[in-house]
């Protein structure tokens, strides 16, 4: 099958978001690869909640530009999405609402939801029912399939509203038989035995926070990381956590700072502006050496910036923050199954290195959802593993010393509690003995002892990007991080097709950088134009490139509109930059 | 009575005369009768002189930021809920960057104690006004008289939920050693207002002052009545009077008792299977 872009639209507050994750989990359990995006203004009522999804028969992390069948809930999701509509697109929308002029290259289909509504007197969201059946009853869903799918959902909530989804259901394939079957497209009639996992950034990054026997967990509420305190909060028990919603962005770090130096791995979440009342306890973190987790997802700033929307503007941000000098480790991942991997290593980093690890994601990444085969998320989690480094429940020794300088940099930690030993946690400079200290040599001695991580980070622990294609024939290279690793494989891929080689530098350990082998392993081999592909409008991680590993990018793709790549934007843009 | 002077880390650097002293001593004296040893108990310090005690005083501590003891005190009880949590505090600390941290946790009646050093004045900073400063008081950084009416702490305190409200002077030592202790023992949010001459920065607030302006509660005292506490405690600070001792106590239950997972075990003690856990709630997904 080639790619199939479903959308749909609608009011805020009438469960565009819930349909769309239903819609989604229809299509993989008729055997198709889904990746759905969605957009919703900063409010709970009114505006226009929109969610697209694009089968396909591979696994692809991206949308595209082409609408094949939009359901329109209200007038707006036409005005706002006519532009974009592919040859022969399905449009379904109410007469009764708006109009739309007869063309040969639309297959309009006028659905009577306002009047359902009005005859069942049901409640205006159930109009989403109908959209979704309607679709569903196009695509070539077996019906069963979407009966079983209302049942598995609405499981707690009664047998009164399953009936009443169901009834819905019917209307909804009854009016399209009887009235539109020349439209049905034959895309999604098999059914699969094969489960597919579909699943946010968000849900892989707390999914591995238990996985990483992550204990506590706290948060103050801000999009695009929220649904990640919801998911955690709704987990705690299962996975035996505590998840605390505390008064703000501070007390969130601070609470998770004094839980990990009581010995438990502790991971905070947020965004930018919360991120940034945070950042005098990273710093705090980092000379007391207490390991913790910051899940960042970012949004377009400044400021309050969009909150809803998605942007990478916040990467220098991360790998510079905090007042004076410690180590750092700045991670991000690509997709969901690259999200659990790193997340489980970033809960194992920063527990080796007993400082600051940060996971960046945005809001493209961390909202979106992606389809993974559930196999492959399993065998992640099997081969995933636990490993506290230096941190300790016992001494043997007979003096313990919190700080004692060693040639990796790293001391033990001994979580509170042993008899006949005590030490600080200290924000101050300190001995190795963790008293205070205002002293020449002692200053020194813990600064480069804490350097010394990340000279241990480089040699046992950094990872250089991921390359895909082949260097050598590609008449570009694209640069990028994040989420943005979908549209630009998608990119590549069309490209290829049109005799065009590309390849594309993935970063998921972006600071600190091994400056001589990211040179010598992948810079230094490439002698075709690089292109960076960014959400911003700086191009941040040309500028880390840059600042960390003496390596330049000039040519640059970036969009800054709060809004992710679309595979195609990529290819028209290149003509401009190269 | 455990060992006293395994609680004795450096010699103290306060100025001679400056209420801290009393202060250290006091702890250190309640902690030893109360049977601890510095492996017992964590303490977390706040900045300012008094949370320079972090290193004349023995104890699995936090040295952290201005403000945020109360914050890393919470996390760390509900990581290990079976040791004690004892914040040592500022005014500036509580009152001023931590404002928020208090009012929270009050309302949240966690099972820590938290002592605060309140002697109206930044020492460490050379003497500029804290929170708890009266109306009008000149300093370097109020050189025409501070606008601001003072904070009340036990107001706040009281309001907000902590269930154990106590105010000691640092000139009356023996007193204030039983209140660390009670405070130390009680189930829940303990606050201990401690009034402190600044000896070298604040010339009002001086042990003559807090002499002539502190009294006893009567044996009498209903502290269990939050109204009548209440109206005790404003009545007080009309009269720019200050009382001492356990001024509200009452038991209700602690944050940690609302979280489910802590019933049989401590966070940190916990053996989990988080392979199997990961598994079973991917299946919500599918």
């Amino acid at each position: 099958m080639s790619d199939f872009l479903w959308k749909i639209g609608g009011e805020a507050g009438f469960g565009i978001m819930t349909t769309a994750l239903q819609f989604s989990k229809l299509a993989v359990r008729c055997g198709c690869y889904v990746f759905a995006y969605p957009e919703y203004p900063s409010l709970i009522r009114g505006g226009h909640n929109t969610f697209e999804v694009l089968l396909s028969d591979k696994r692809k992390n991206t949308s595209k530009d082409r609408i094949d069948f939009l359901v329109c809930l209200n007038k707006d999701t036409y005005t706002l999405h006519k532009h974009r509509l592919a040859k022969n697109a399905v449009v379904i929308f109410d007469k009764s609402e708006f109009e739309i002029e007869q063309t040969a290259e639309l297959r309009l289909i006028e659905f009577p939801f306002n009047q359902i509504i009005k005859e069942e007197k049901a409640k205006e969201f159930m109009k989403n029912m109908l959209g979704l059946s309607a679709s569903a009853c196009i695509l070539g869903i077996d019906k069963s399939v979407v009966e079983d799918m209302v049942r598995s959902t609405f499981a707690d909530k009664g047998e009164e509203v399953i009936e009443l989804n169901l009834k819905f259901v019917n209307y909804g394939y009854n009016y399209i038989n009887q009235n539109y079957s020349e439209y049905k497209i034959d895309l999604l009639s098999s059914k699969s035995s094969k489960p597919l996992a579909v699943l946010t950034g968000n849900d892989a990054f707390s999914l591995a926070c238990v996985l990483s026997d992550c204990r506590f967990y706290s948060a103050y509420p801000m999009t695009p990381s929220s649904s990640v305190l919801s998911t955690l909060a709704k987990w705690q028990i299962k996975a035996d956590m505590v998840v605390r919603h505390s008064e703000d962005e501070i007390a969130v770090i601070n609470n998770a700072l004094g839980a990990s130096f009581a010995g438990i791995r502790s991971a905070v979440g947020t965004s930018g502006g919360g991120f940034a009342l945070m950042v005098e306890s990273l710093s705090f973190a980092g000379v007391a050496e207490i390991p913790i987790v910051v899940f960042l997802s970012q949004r377009p700033g400044p400021a309050t910036g969009m909150p809803t929307w998605t942007e990478q503007g916040e990467l220098m941000f991360a790998v510079h923050a905090g007042h004076g000098e410690f180590p750092k480790i700045v991670l991000a991942a690509g997709d969901i199954s690259e999200m659990i991997e790193i997340t489980v290593k970033a809960f194992n980093l920063a527990d080796k290195y007993q400082t600051p690890v940060i996971v960046l994601s945005d809001k493209f990444l961390s909202e979106s959802l992606f389809s993974l085969d559930s196999d492959k998320i399993l065998s992640l989690i099997d081969n995933s593993n636990i490993d506290r480094g230096k941190i300790i429940r016992q001494t043997n020794s007979e003096t313990y010393l919190r700080y004692k300088d060693s040639a990796d940099g790293i001391s033990e930690m001994l979580i509170p509690g042993q008899k006949g030993f005590f030490y600080q946690a200290n924000s101050y400079e300190h001995l190795e003995d963790s008293h205070t200290t205002e002293d020449s040599e002692p200053r020194v001695q813990q600064v480069n002892k804490r350097a010394r991580k990340i000279q241990t980070y480089l040699k046992t622990d950094f990872q250089l990007p991921k390359v895909f294609g082949n260097l050598q024939e590609s008449k570009l290279v694209f640069v990028s991080y994040g989420a943005n690793k979908g549209p630009i494989l998608e990119a590549s891929r069309i490209l290829a097709e049109n005799d065009m080689q590309t390849a594309y530098i993935h970063f998921t350990h972006l600071y600190p950088l091994d400056e001589q082998r990211l040179k010598t392993e992948v810079f230094d081999k490439i002698n075709k134009p690089l292109v960076l592909v960014e959400n911003s409008s700086r191009g941040q991680l040309a500028e880390l490139l840059r600042e960390q590993a003496g390596i330049t990018i000039d040519k640059k793709i970036l969009k800054y509109d709060g809004r992710p790549f679309y595979p195609i934007e990529i290819i028209n843009k290149l003509a401009e930059v190269l | 009575m455990s060992n006293l002077s395994a609680f004795n880390g450096y010699q103290p650097t306060w100025c001679p005369g400056c209420g801290d002293w009393s202060i250290g001593i006091a702890i250190k004296t309640a902690l030893a009768q109360m049977g601890f040893t510095p492996s017992d108990l964590i303490v977390v310090f706040g900045i300012g002189c008094s949370g320079n005690m972090n290193d004349f005083l023995n104890a699995y501590a936090v040295h952290g930021l201005h403000g945020r003891g109360l914050a890393n005190a919470i996390g760390a009880k509900i990581a290990n809920h079976k040791l004690p949590v004892v914040v040592v505090a500022g005014d500036g600390d509580t009152y001023g960057e931590g404002g928020n941290h208090f009012l929270h946790a009050c309302r949240g009646n966690h099972d820590i104690t938290v002592i605060i050093h309140d002697n109206s004045v930044y020492g460490l900073t050379t003497g500029q006004v804290s929170p708890t400063a009266h109306q009008g008081a000149k300093s370097k950084s109020t050189p025409y008289g501070l606008p601001e009416q003072p904070v009340r702490p036990l107001h706040i305190a009281l309001t907000q939920g902590a269930s154990f409200v106590a105010q000691a002077f640092a000139g009356k030592v023996p007193q204030m050693i039983e209140l660390i202790k009670q405070a130390i023992n009680h189930r829940g949010f303990s606050v201990v207002n401690i009034l402190q001459p600044c000896v070298t920065f604040n010339k009002l607030q001086t042990y003559q002052y807090y002499l002539q302006r502190t009294f006893d509660l009567d044996e009498n005292h209903n502290k269990t009545d939050l109204k009548s506490v209440l109206s005790f405690v404003q009545k007080a600070y009309e009269e720019e009077r200050f009382p001492l001792g356990v001024l509200y106590q009452v038991e209700k239950p602690v944050y940690t008792d609302f979280l489910q997972v802590l019933k049989d075990s401590t966070l940190v003690d916990k053996e989990k299977d988080t392979k199997t856990v990961a598994k079973e709630l991917l299946k919500e997904f599918l």
